[in-house]
């Protein structure tokens, strides 16, 4: 600790993991946005997610993105993550893969068996 | 090109950044386009300037390549420009981009707006400052100004890519515009 400037580097860090606990009870996608991601396509896959997610109305939904995880034949690659539920992993999501994700997985918690590349259960 | 942007963004985040200045100036007079990326992240060490245009440089630790800079480097280098990076360890990182504007094999821009939006969905805590220097107009716009704090995050990143589109139309931008090359084939 130096500074006021790390002082208030430490009070965002800190808001921000309140923030990601407050969250918590919420579903997330999370996005691989490495330059693999990039050069595959992830971009418009975020795009086409947002949209969706305001099309269905799933306001409580969390975006965020990851990096190259060393998976770029199979970017780009989208993480859910539904509280009480294991983390499924999906690759090769084009715009539409991830709009029917949206659909099927976070609205009607049916995860889509035929693109999930990995499933993780932390519980 | 503006997958390019992305890229050095997603850089600027990897850097801890909090806020990044994003600046795309079409300057016809000189010829040139220019895209910089200005972020007060961490920084890079002399030695890690003098390689970060090298493909094989990384500062990750779980992977060999690093190919943002060396791949927005080498679309520089094939529209007659180059890649400036200045840095400071506690300062951040600039990064500027030139292209000759007329170049043949010069990129179109592409969705700029994509790339913003995608990135400040992903990056939702990282304020940006965007301002477009286009053929008809200047647009300025920065996150800071748009965020009510009480808003969703979606809402916010619609209200953000509104205002952008919106801005970027009336300042006369064009994502399809590049060199002689890529007008006949249509690429983006």
């Amino acid at each position: 600790m130096k500074s006021m400037e790390d002082l208030e580097r430490l009070k965002e860090e800190t808001l921000q993991d309140i923030r990601l606990r407050a969250s918590s009870g919420s579903p997330r996608i999370v996005v691989g946005m490495g330059t693999c991601g990039i050069a595959a396509g992830a971009r418009e896959t975020m795009l086409a997610i947002i949209d969706e997610i305001k099309v269905r109305r799933k306001f409580d939904v969390t975006i965020s993105e990851t990096g190259c995880i060393g998976l770029c034949a199979k970017e780009p690659i989208v993480e859910v993550h539904i509280p009480g539920q294991p983390k499924v992993v999906y690759g090769n999501v084009d715009p539409s893969r991830g709009r029917q994700i949206v659909v099927s997985h976070i609205v009607n918690l049916k995860p889509i068996d035929q693109w999930i590349l990995n499933v993780e259960d932390n519980s | 090109m503006s997958l390019h942007l992305l890229d050095l963004l997603q850089n600027s985040a990897n850097a801890g950044a909090r806020n990044v200045q994003v600046s795309v100036v079409e300057d016809e007079q000189s010829d040139l386009l220019e895209i910089t990326v200005s972020d007060d992240g961490k920084g890079m060490s002399s030695s890690e300037q003098a390689s970060a245009l090298d493909p094989f440089c990384t500062s990750s630790s779980h992977k060999k390549v690093g190919l943002g800079l060396s791949l927005a480097a080498q679309a520089a280098s094939m529209a007659g420009g180059s890649v400036f990076i200045e840095s400071n360890q506690s300062k951040g990182t600039r990064v500027t981009v030139r292209y000759r504007l007329s170049h043949p094999d010069r990129q179109p821009l592409g969705d700029i707006a994509a790339t913003l939006v995608s990135f400040m969905a992903g990056n939702p805590l990282i304020d940006v400052v965007f301002e477009y220097n286009g053929p008809k107009d200047v647009f300025r716009l920065d996150t800071k100004q748009i965020r009510t704090g009480g808003e969703g995050q979606l809402a916010f990143i619609l209200k953000f890519e509104e205002k952008l589109r919106g801005g970027l139309s009336s300042a006369g931008y064009r994502p399809d515009r590049g060199g002689l090359f890529h007008e006949i084939n249509g690429r983006s």
